[in-house]
């Protein structure tokens, strides 16, 4: 049977010198599920890229049912009938499903946009592929799980026989997944295929059928899905063992951070949380279980100063802190690691001195009646950059000429420089190599025994699992349930909560949260 | 293992397109000249070399380049903190309808007049920026588009003041009278234009490149204008930082206004002033690439090609406003990513930018 | 008081309005459609100004239309300049329309005093043509309203009528057809298009050109209807307050249709009242377009604001 996809020998690099393909091969069969997984950096992302005509390969072949194929842009991968569903999605707020999904392909009537046709062409397509979604409302305003099935419904409406997904999971529940897993077999019954990158080994070898490993920007394996296990894969793609857990903690602290009764509110009024009630103690790791959106986020903004609370009282190290800003919160001894360093972490085109002292331009260590002690700057830089081990030339040196791992150190390293009491991390290794991870995974737990309370949120669930002493689950911004973190805790049943499908009786939580 | 990147070579590679786009807009002038004048080699050499000929010109060229350091350096403090508040024109008039009431009122007889004028104008200005930058932090309103309506409703207030208030009545004159010679900027090269203005100026660049780079607020400023979010969340009010750099800004503009109407040249106020000096502000905050120390300089340069254009309009039949076509290119070059097509070997061949393993 | 009612309400100031509001149409229909595709044309002055003194100089030489077509082929041109800086040579949109704003007015007083051996306030030497009106003598015909309505739509300029035209053009390409629906998904969200296999940067462009066009139609108008001939700086702010009508339109062209119309009242009345109340100076009429676009900048700003707040974003 020749391969639908046949890509060999790629190879790409960079203008600037960073080589992200290297004699990369993949070969991909018709009607099969074929997963391509590697740690971030591994060059996955550049090679889906190239499939779909957004990137050009300097070296290498890419042949389609045997043929050799260029993409000079992706209309002409679209042409051929391949379609990509990104990460972060493509769509128009605004507009409404059915004008997202006919966007550049619309049925016309001279030289009218035929809205009628459109409309109808999408419901027959999401009723053929079992993606249920209503055409008419603006993509805005439909959850997460929908849109993805607007951005799948676009490759097929364009005839897409080969389906590109860029890590589709990411934003999902367990249960969600499942019902993405159901329309992916779906998709190959009616003969398509399914190509798709993906971090979460579980559900890589749940769904696919065979898989290819990246690591540094080669190919290193093509296996079958039920020929290899969990650890066996994660060695290919680190190339070294990789110790999945951390300690658990041995101390247990004065309570830190305390919340009671808090309600979150959006400009528009609507309801993002309410009722939430915990406690953390220094000395421990608290983990918010949520599919995104569920309140987790908001809290964290909310206990950091970002956000005014409607209602209830928050409290750092015994203290009210509900009316103080950012700044005097940071006083307090609370310090936070944002989702979105590039956007919110970070000044990309300041310093890392800069960036590293950027937190702390109100206190006495590095200013003076106003006028900067630029030694005290610079001899916190260095020691930072030693500390933490950023690779970078030196404290000068702008932030964006660093990798995302790097950048990422910057980050923690400014946030945990002054030992925290309270920290507030969300998302703190997306996007980040397994090498990073590890010593961004070890600057979290050390802050906690010396005595910080965490709190972590994180879309990955083996993350939370992995790092937390604790654990709360968020669901329609509400605290639905409370766990101490143990063995007997798995993925299923946190899925549970966080779809509501199940609630733990209120005596549990209460004891839970302490 | 800690290195310093190599800011010269930044700085010489930024000198160096600054200087080449100024070259291809001298070549294309060259030709615009040599097509429309009946003399243009006499023409052009004007342009080049007439600034530099006597002390009177010299003069107007240093009084040129005082007036576009200070609006070079107001546009460059609002452009570091990423807003494109382009409100100068209008404080300056402002401003200079603040000095020119206290030069003509009792003060403007007394020593005081100079100073106090300054301040008057620097603080009329810094009201005037502190407007489009409140209308944005509270309502979201584009700066853009409100800054350049404040200045053209500045620039007919002013004028109706100075038609009904300040000009003698009954006159018709569009000017008021003229200042008290204590109100007046002594010069420094007497009979010239060369005046207290260039000091000012230059006393101003080292005021702000002294906040912008040794203070909390600077840095503060520094970061807003690099990433506001981040800005936020480091806990910095990011919503007040862009506030008072209009209003800093503004207070420059202002001063600018007072220079203009208290300097030598003018020693007076009249309607339209400042014949649209302040947006060539622009320019210079552009090639200066925002930074003060640079701005002088480039004033420097570009104000003697104003200067020359000035006189190659009186003494050559080509018309000033030939100058605007070298202006626009040079905006046009710098602000792209301009190269000659020689560049990216050269660039390739030194490096380029540091980068981190 | 009543004297200035009965102006106000008379089928000559209408007439008065019309003309004023044309230019300022089409501008704010040019950067309607530049803006709606993610580009601010700033340079709807210089462009204005730049088509006025084009249509002038080739009207002396060639019949009106051709020169009307030469101040849209100009203002066109200066379009596709633009895109070129800003979309090849990633120009920040702002500056590269500030350069041309530049030019226009340095340039065309360059231009003019070439043009007219030397004056380079007016072009009052050269025997520019004009703009035909559209007389419907046929309307005095018709019984009872026949003369009210003869005196309102009759004598407008042609170009008027052709700026109505627009609005209603533009809004049937806005949302009537797929190209409006990309212009639209570019402004708002780039990267849905382009992954969609749309060309943005060529949707921006065509904007641009088209934005000049529109512009270059209202300075056809501005020097060939509502003045004859050129004047230096004689589009007066006018780009700036077509920027203005786009905001109080709420980016639709029909609410810019009537924000144009406002401000059309506005000149006009600044045309009027100095006669009727001369103790009023013509700079405070002046400024009041300048003041209105600024209050309702604020006004829309902080709606969009509070709508942007209401929306759910699209998560990722």
């Amino acid at each position: 049977m020749t391969p639908i996809i046949q890509a060999s020998n790629i190879g790409k690099v960079y203008p600037g010198g960073t080589v992200a393909n290297d004699a990369v091969n993949l070969t991909v069969m018709p009607g099969e599920v074929h997963a391509v997984v590697g740690e971030n950096g591994a060059g996955k992302s550049t090679l889906m890229k190239i499939l779909f005509g957004m990137e050009q390969p300097t070296a290498g072949t890419l042949r389609m049912e045997g043929r050799e194929v260029t993409f000079p842009g992706p209309r002409a991968a679209i042409d051929a009938g391949i379609g990509m569903v990104f990460q972060h999605f493509s769509l128009i707020p605004t507009f409404s499903v059915y004008e997202n999904v006919v966007l550049g392909a619309e049925p016309r009537a001279g030289i009218r946009f035929d809205r009628k046709k459109a409309i109808s062409d999408v419901r027959a397509l999401s009723e053929k592929f079992r993606l249920k979604v209503d055409p008419l409302p603006p993509v805005g305003a439909i959850p997460v799980g929908q849109q993805q099935r607007v951005e799948i419904l676009k490759a097929l409406y364009r005839n897409a026989r080969v389906l590109i997904l860029d890590e589709p999971t990411a934003v999902l529940a367990p249960q969600e997944v499942e019902e993405l897993f159901v329309a992916l077999r779906a998709l190959v019954a009616q003969g398509r295929t399914v190509i798709f990158i993906a971090h979460k080994l579980p559900e890589v070898l749940a769904i696919s059928d065979r898989i290819t490993v990246m690591r540094g920007g080669r190919t290193v394996g093509e296996v079958i899905a039920s020929e290899v296990t969990e650890r066996s894969l994660a060695n290919l793609m680190v190339g070294r063992e990789v110790a999945l857990r951390v300690d658990r903690s041995q101390t247990d602290g004065p309570l830190r951070c305390a919340v009671e009764g808090l309600r979150l509110v959006a400009e528009n009024g609507v309801t993002l949380a309410e009722d939430l009630t915990l406690n953390v103690h220094g000395g421990e790791i608290l983990g918010l279980v949520g599919v995104e959106g569920n309140g987790q986020a908001e809290l964290l903004e909310a206990i950091a100063g970002l956000r005014q609370a409607a209602a209830g009282r928050i409290a750092l190290e015994g203290a009210e802190v509900g009316t103080l800003s950012v700044l005097d919160r940071r006083g307090h001894g609370l310090a936070s690691i944002p989702e979105d360093r590039l956007a919110k972490g970070l000044a990309p085109g300041a310093t890392v001195a800069e960036n590293l002292v950027a937190t702390r331009l109100d206190g006495p260590r590095f200013v003076r009646r106003g006028i900067l002690d630029l030694k005290a700057i610079r001899d916190q830089a260095v020691n930072l950059i030693e500390r933490f081990s950023i690779r970078v030339g030196g404290p000068d040196f702008t932030v964006d000429t660093l990798s995302g791992g790097n950048m990422q150190k910057v980050v923690v390293a400014r946030e945990l420089a002054e030992q925290p009491k309270v920290l507030l991390v969300n998302q703190p290794t997306r996007g980040v190599d397994l090498g990073a991870t590890q010593f961004i995974w070890k600057s979290i737990t050390d802050a906690r025994d010396r005595g910080a309370a965490v709190l972590l949120s994180s879309a990955d669930l083996s993350e939370l699992l992995a790092l937390s002493d604790r654990l709360v689950v968020f669901y329609r911004g509400r605290i639905v349930a409370a766990f101490l973190n143990s063995d007997g805790l798995t993925p299923e049943l946190l899925g549970s909560y966080m779809l509501g499908l199940e609630k733990q009786d209120p005596a549990t939580l209460k004891a839970a949260l302490r | 293992m800690i290195a310093a990147p190599n800011r010269w070579a930044e700085a010489r590679q930024e000198a160096g397109r600054a200087i080449a786009a100024l070259l291809v807009a001298l070549i294309v002038a060259f030709v615009i000249v040599l097509s429309t004048s009946s003399e243009p080699a006499e023409a052009f050499r004007t342009l080049l070399t007439a600034p530099m000929s006597s002390n009177r010109t010299r003069g107007y060229w240093i009084d040129d380049v005082a007036k576009l350091t200070l609006t070079g350096l107001a546009f460059s403090l609002v452009f570091q903190a990423r807003q494109f508040a382009l409100g100068v024109q209008g404080q300056a008039y402002v401003g200079g309808l603040a000095a020119a009431l206290v030069a003509l009122s009792p003060v403007g007889l007394t020593p005081l007049a100079i100073p106090v004028g300054m301040l008057a104008a620097m603080l009329a200005g810094a009201a005037y920026g502190f407007l489009p930058g409140y209308a944005k932090a509270r309502f979201g309103a584009s700066e853009i588009v409100s800054s350049l309506m404040l200045n053209y409703i500045a620039i007919r207030m002013v004028n109706y003041a100075i038609r009904t208030q300040l000009a003698p009545p009954g006159t018709g004159q569009l000017t008021s009278p003229e200042f008290p010679p204590q109100a007046v900027f002594p010069a420094i090269v007497p009979g010239t234009r060369f005046d207290l203005g260039i000091v000012i100026a230059l006393v101003a660049v080292g005021v702000v490149w002294f906040l912008l780079y040794r203070t909390a607020w600077g840095l503060k400023l520094r970061l807003v204008g690099h990433n506001a979010q981040f800005a936020e969340y480091a806990g910095i009010r990011a919503n007040a930082i862009m506030v008072s750099a209009m209003t800093v800004s503004g207070a420059i503009g202002g001063l600018l206004g007072s220079v203009f109407v208290q300097g030598k040249a003018f020693g007076r106020i009249a309607i339209d002033f400042d014949g649209n000096l302040a947006f060539e502000g622009i320019l210079i905050a552009i090639v200066a690439r925002s930074k003060p120390l640079a701005v002088p300089f480039v004033a420097l340069a570009y104000g003697y090609l104003r200067q020359g254009a000035q006189l190659m309009g009186m003494r050559s039949d080509v018309p000033m406003e030939m100058i605007a076509v070298v202006q626009a290119l040079v905006i046009l070059l710098v602000a792209s990513q301009f190269t000659l097509p020689g560049r990216k070997a050269l660039a390739r061949l030194f490096g380029r930018k540091e980068t981190a393993t | 008081m009543m004297e200035l009612l009965v102006t106000v309400f008379s089928a000559t100031f209408f007439v008065t309005v019309i003309r004023a509001s044309t230019p300022l149409l089409f501008a704010t229909m040019g950067g309607l459609v530049s803006d709606l595709g993610g580009a601010l044309n700033v340079a709807l002055e210089g462009m204005m100004l730049i088509a006025a003194l084009t249509a002038v100089v080739v009207s002396v030489y060639a019949p009106w239309y051709v020169a009307v077509l030469a101040a849209i082929a100009s203002g066109a041109l200066l379009g596709a300049m633009m895109g070129f800086f800003h979309l090849r040579l990633r120009a920040d949109v702002i500056l590269v329309g500030f350069a041309v704003n530049i030019l226009a007015a340095g340039g065309t007083v360059f231009l003019l005093s070439l043009a007219t051996g030397g004056d380079k306030g007016t072009s009052i030497n050269l025997v520019s043509k004009a703009v035909p009106a559209a007389h419907l003598d046929f309307l005095a015909a018709i019984p009872v309203i026949g003369p009210t309505m003869h005196s309102v739509l009759s004598g407008h300029s042609v170009l008027t009528w052709a700026a109505f035209l627009s609005v209603f053009a533009i809004w049937y390409f806005l949302y009537r057809t797929p190209w409006g629906l990309w212009l639209r998904g570019v402004g708002e969200y780039p990267a849905a298009p382009a992954a969609a296999g749309i060309p943005v940067d060529r949707v921006r462009l065509w904007s641009l050109i088209v934005s000049g066009a529109l512009a270059g139609a209202g300075g056809a108008q501005l020097a060939m209807f509502n003045y004859i001939g050129f004047t230096r700086d004689m589009t007066a702010g006018r780009g700036f307050i077509a920027l203005g009508a786009v905001l109080l339109g709420a980016r639709h062209p029909v609410g810019g249709m009537l924000a144009a119309l406002l401000f059309g009242v506005f000149e006009a009345l600044s045309i009027v009242m100095p006669g009727l109340f001369s103790w009023i100076p013509g700079e405070m009429i002046q400024i009041i377009p300048f003041v209105v676009t600024v209050l309702a900048l604020i006004l829309f700003s902080y709606r969009a604001q509070r709508a942007r707040m209401m929306k759910v974003p699209v998560r990722e």
